[in-house]
């Protein structure tokens, strides 16, 4: 087992030229293995935490650590072992699918056998092979989500950020994507993610965070959160 | 290097229309893509055909010496422009931003692809240019076989330096408004102080030039080649590895090309991710108190939208609205300095009597207002978010005559502001000026139809970068070509008339010319409209 944790938020906090505070003080933990579940409101500082993770946002103070390399001063390394869905992928939509996904497997650099097992091995668990040769401007915003999935897997990351992953996914894909999530913490990969749909979190994350106002108000594992309640009734209780 | 060529291959194949037509089902886009294309080639052969007849020119006049500073000045000098207006949208703030910065692209990797990808777009443009000039100067010149491969390779470079210039220009104003609470507007009144002052350059440094008594020099061809070098060496090494076949000029025009490349892109790279952190991210105030509403009818709605759409981008804000700002402030220079004497700095002191042009107020007015018209863009700007107009119980002509109500409300102002300062300061009787008022206004309501339907026949809704309708769209080449030629004719034609007429009946006359072409375009916008 790794001995550092696979993603470290120390301290981070995220200021606008307003002069406002998207993320205040912001630190947590994940674990190799954890499916970790980041919550709050619209708003609340989510997805600016979450685009400072994925070495996309500068940040004013504190640090965010991947597998102990620093986002700020090592972001190469943190960006080769992370992968990130964001909520609405913009993909170059004059790409087909196949094209796309062909064009994140050079980045990372994997073999032509080995991108062929995977893109295949996923496209036709999200049953999308077919599409895989159309412009992706045609697609739904369902399939887009599931061609920025499997471009999110295809490099077998360390690290998966997803940024409200279910929007969009229809009831199969939704299904194959939380085992996708569990297969891979199984493998030791950490997944950190936001939504908004509590139900899916409880069932499916062993660590819990509530952002409010940019702050961390509440964070620790399932069981320490809900102490015999449902997540509903104890992020109700936290944002009280 | 093999990333930056990875991600510039992709960027290229992402909005290849080769690519579109390969693998689209739609019928209906294919022909759209046919269509494009013909009109490319006709637009290249259009483009190529001027600089031959242009280089010949050089070649009958004596001239022809001269042709590979022109050549290298004109590239030059239309590079640096197109990249100072297109710098913000591709290589800042850019959609697909987030995707590509959380993969394992170095700054500097993404940022030198992005201008790469400028670069090799609008290379064939450039190219044309300067192939064209090169038959030109063969036909003239009868130089030495080798010098039309030294010609063509150190064509591929003379972009290279005004366009990293502009990249240039556009970072430091990225990094400047960053800082800002109001990135966007300070973004957007920086670029358009870059603008203007780029524009007058070539008065001041004529200025220089006759502060110095060297008028007579310029007239001189070889020397003027020398001078041009002087201001612009690298136009000076074009030409000296052409006509004097200077080896080290070649290697100094390639060299220093690929060595800005590398330093730009080094310091660009440092403060990139901060920049578009700047540009993308705002922090929401959340003090709303509601207040009285107001009620617009469904046309003031859409040309408020219109107005919003402007505003919210320095892309789109520098290429349509320049017009304007340069017209207004036209308008006070007039003022301050007289209309006599910018008539006579523009004019090159030539023997022409200042009251003569008059009658040429309203198009030298309309040659600025009507540069790009907002609704030659604003039907493709609706992009992805066409569906919102669909959706609504809105009939398309509604939509269009929303989209060109927002251009009389953006040029009228403008046009009227200039027109009356140009009035004043060339004192033009007062009926005349309305006259002119009148002209200007029909001027304007021609470039907003003409403009829609240029906008509404070409429009494309499935752009990667805005830059890719606002400047590079098929819709405003076919506006503006004709445009600007049809307005520099019109000038020419306008004072030789008012030689010999009454210039109220000049205005009166082309009132009703413009009158009638405007009529005419906005029937076809009615039309295009009831056929979608």
């Amino acid at each position: 087992m790794n001995e550092k944790p696979m993603l470290e938020i120390r301290h981070y906090s995220k200021s606008y030229a307003e002069g406002k505070k998207a993320a205040d003080d912001v630190s947590l933990t994940v674990e190799a293995g954890d499916i970790y579940g980041f919550i709050g409101h619209n708003g609340a500082g989510k997805s600016t935490t979450i685009r400072a993770v994925v070495g996309v946002l500068d940040f004013t103070e504190g640090d965010i650590l991947i597998d102990g390399h620093s986002v700020k001063d090592d972001p190469m390394a943190c960006k080769r072992i992370t992968a990130y869905i964001p909520d609405n992928p913009d993909l170059y939509e004059n790409l087909t699918g196949i094209q796309y996904l062909n064009f994140i497997a050079d980045v990372f650099g994997i073999g032509a056998a080995e991108r062929e097992e995977r893109i295949k091995k996923y496209a036709d668990l999200f049953e999308i092979t077919d599409a895989l040769g159309d412009l992706i401007s045609s697609y739904s915003h369902g399939m887009k989500q599931k061609v920025a999935i499997i471009s999110a897997l295809i490099h077998d990351p360390k690290l998966l950020v997803l940024d409200e992953p279910f929007v969009g996914l229809d009831p199969k894909a939704t299904f194959q994507l939380k085992g996708v999530m569990h297969e891979m913490c199984e493998k030791g990969t950490a997944v950190f993610f936001s939504t908004h749909v509590l139900d899916v979190a409880e069932k499916l994350c062993n660590k819990v965070a509530i952002i409010r106002k940019g702050r961390i108000i509440a964070a620790g594992t399932m069981e320490e959160l809900t102490a015999g309640h449902s997540l509903e009734e104890a992020f109700l209780e936290a944002d009280r | 290097m093999k990333q930056t060529v990875l991600l510039l291959k992709t960027l290229l194949l992402s909005t290849s229309q080769r690519n579109i037509y390969k693998y689209t089902a739609d019928r209906k886009k294919k022909s759209k893509i046919v269509g494009g294309t013909i009109g490319t080639v006709l637009l290249y052969a259009m483009l190529i055909g001027y600089c031959i007849l242009t280089c010949i020119g050089y070649g009958v006049t004596g001239m022809i010496d001269s042709a590979p500073v022109m050549c290298a000045l004109t590239v030059s000098l239309l590079a640096f422009f197109f990249t100072l207006l297109k710098t913000n949208g591709y290589l800042f703030n850019f959609k697909e931003y987030d995707m590509l910065m959380s993969l394992p692209f170095k700054t500097e990797t993404v940022a030198s692809a992005k201008f790469l990808y400028m670069y090799v777009k609008s290379l064939p443009w450039y190219l044309s240019i300067s192939v064209a000039m090169l038959i030109g100067y063969g036909i003239y010149a009868h130089p030495a076989v080798f010098v039309y491969p030294v010609w063509i390779v150190l064509s591929l470079f003379l972009p290279v330096i005004p366009m990293l210039i502009a990249a240039f220009l556009g970072f430091l104003t990225a990094k400047v408004s960053a800082g800002f609470r109001k990135t966007n507007i300070v973004q957007t009144i920086l670029m358009f102080a870059i603008i203007i002052f780029s524009f007058s350059l070539r008065f001041i440094i004529e200025s220089i030039f006759k502060n110095n008594q060297v008028e007579d020099v310029l007239e001189k061809t070889s020397e003027m080649t020398q001078n041009a070098a002087r201001i612009y060496l690298p136009a000076g090494w074009f030409s000296d590895a052409v006509t004097k076949h200077s080896v080290l000029s070649m290697l100094l025009l390639a060299g220093v090309s690929a060595l800005l490349f590398a330093v730009l892109f080094r310091i660009v790279g440092g403060s990139y991710r901060n920049i578009n952190s700047a540009l993308k991210s705002h922090a929401a105030s959340k003090n709303y108190r509601m207040t009285a509403q107001k009620k617009r009818n469904a046309v003031n709605a859409i040309a408020f939208k219109e107005f919003k759409r402007l505003t919210g981008s320095t892309a789109y804000m520098t290429n349509a609205a320049a017009g304007e700002v340069m017209a207004a402030l036209l308008g006070i220079l007039t003022l301050i300095i007289g209309f006599e004497r910018i008539v006579r700095i523009v004019i090159q002191d030539a023997p022409v009597d200042v009251a003569m042009l008059r009658p040429a107020i309203p198009f030298i007015i309309y040659f600025f207002i009507g540069m790009v018209a907002t609704t030659v863009c604003s039907p493709s700007l609706e992009g992805k978010n066409y569906w919102i107009v669909q959706s609504l119980p809105l009939e398309k002509k509604t939509l269009y005559q929303g989209k060109m109500l927002f251009n009389m409300y953006l040029t009228v102002p403008f046009m009227a502001f200039a027109t009356l300062c140009m009035c004043i300061s060339a004192k033009v009787p007062a009926a005349e000026t309305a006259l002119y008022l009148l002209e200007g206004f029909v001027l304007c309501a021609f470039s907003t139809t003409w403009g829609c339907v240029c906008g509404v026949r070409h429009m494309r809704l499935d752009w990667e970068n805005e830059i890719e309708v606002v400047k590079q769209g098929t819709g405003v080449a076919i506006y503006m070509l004709p445009n600007m030629f049809v307005v520099m004719g019109l000038v020419v034609l306008v004072v030789i008339l008012g030689l010999r007429m009454d210039h109220k009946l000049v205005a009166l006359l082309f009132t009703l010319i413009a009158g009638l072409l405007a009529a005419l375009s906005y029937r076809r916008v009615m039309n295009l409209a009831k056929k979608q």
